[in-house]
């Protein structure tokens, strides 16, 4: 019988959104048009329109070793092409943020290819080559994995993803990259470095509550569901717990 | 020898948003105008003036929550994002009307306020004791940040 990936545990909604996340088979919602030179300016590695800087020359240009391996693996475009290895960071808010690291490091592994990415606890990096890095960036602002006001582009400085939200519901950023202007929609006036941007970037009107509670996947007692009440999560949770401990111990199977 | 020191009662406001400066000036301009507040403090996550890490290390933090309020007369710039404010009391009369100017303000979204007696220090620590000397005055402990150069903002009051 051919195996059917489950992704995760849990019956609640919570478990749901990971699920539909990290599933390349389902397509999630587009919310929200950006160009390209709106990701090429919020990511502030290199100029829009200019060339991308190579780290090596072109696969195609340059003897490759007599690799089984290579052989098997078909190169990403920027791999090809020999881009450089650039970033994106995402901090999302604990309360009710579209997505979190963990969850953010699944679902890129599932759906994109050629990347490496960073988990911390309340940031996210992914590493690729960088026009892949570009289109991987695009889709992430434009689905439903990203909330303008949840939901941060942050290379440094990330703190406020535990915070409690602004008056204005943004999360708090010490550096202010993005603000929300009188008709209520988020601009990013600085990139994800917290340089300047020589013009704002939109990135659309943040999400209604009853939205933003239908595609959390953060549990949170308070403003969201509690952890406790996704009964098949936590029996899930018990059962690698108590293996792991039990591991610990080096048991002999009789 | 420490002197004595009485314990006033303090109290802490905690708002479920974290407060604008318009927000901001305007609630403690209210407090102010309440007689029997000992000692205020202004507490959140810090606006720095120049971006503290990464590559743009040093830049200048351009940040309009970084900003310049007028409190009971006196002009100060924020230099956090206002997340909590502690006060000192005389005693639990004025709590209570600082609760109901609360009730008052908070008509967006709620509010907490805490009583106790340690939302702010009123002995000096061994890090006072090191920057300030044996003879700091009592009433500025647990206003100043012994590790930030810039001290606190004296408002006068009426």
């Amino acid at each position: 019988m051919a195996y059917t990936p489950q992704y995760g545990p849990g019956t609640s909604v919570v478990a749901e959104n990971r699920r539909r996340q990290m599933n390349p088979n389902v397509e999630l919602d587009k919310v929200r048009d950006v160009t390209d030179e709106d990701v090429v300016l919020v990511l502030g590695h290199r100029a829009p329109g200019s060339a991308y800087p190579t780290a090596h020359p072109p696969l195609a240009e340059q003897q490759e070793p007599d690799c089984p391996i290579r052989k098997i693996v078909e190169p990403t475009d920027g791999a090809k092409a020999g881009d450089r290895v650039r970033y994106i960071q995402f901090v999302d808010s604990m309360y009710n943020g579209p997505s979190q690291p963990y969850q953010r490091t699944y679902a890129e592994c599932y759906r994109f290819r050629g990347i490496d990415p960073g988990t911390l606890s309340g940031r996210q990096i992914v590493e690729c080559r960088e026009r892949d890095l570009e289109s991987y960036s695009k889709w992430l602002i434009e689905t439903e994995m990203f909330e303008p006001a949840l939901t941060s582009i942050r290379g440094a400085t990330v703190h406020g993803h535990s915070l409690r939200l602004a008056e204005d519901g943004l999360m708090f950023d010490m550096l202010q990259r993005c603000i929300i202007g009188d008709e209520g929609v988020v601009t990013y006036v600085k990139d994800q470095i917290g340089e300047p941007l020589d013009r704002a970037v939109a990135v659309g009107k943040p999400l209604d509550d009853a939205w933003v509670k239908a595609h959390s996947t953060i549990f949170h007692s308070l403003v969201g569901l509690a952890y406790r009440d996704d009964v098949e999560y936590i029996e899930y949770i018990q059962r690698i717990h108590s293996l792991r401990t039990k591991y610990g111990f080096m048991p002999v199977e009789e | 020898m420490t002197e004595a020191v009485v314990d006033y009662p303090q109290c802490r406001i905690t708002p479920l948003r974290m407060l604008k400066p318009d927000s901001a000036e305007a609630l403690l301009n209210e407090v102010v105008k309440i007689p029997g507040i000992r000692r205020m403090m202004i507490n959140g996550p810090n606006l720095p003036r120049t971006v503290p890490y990464g590559p743009a290390r040093g830049k200048p933090n351009p940040n309009s929550n970084r900003k310049v309020i007028m409190v009971g007369g006196s002009e100060f710039e924020l230099r956090v994002q206002v997340g909590t404010m502690i006060f000192e009391v005389l005693d639990d009369s004025v709590t209570e009307k600082i609760r109901a100017l609360c009730d008052r303000f908070f008509t967006k979204f709620p509010y907490q306020l805490q009583t106790g007696k340690k939302y702010m220090r009123t002995q000096p620590t061994v890090a006072d004791y090191a920057k300030y000397g044996p003879d700091v005055d009592p009433n500025l402990i647990g206003l100043m940040d012994p590790r930030n150069k810039e001290g606190p903002v004296i408002i006068q009051g009426r």
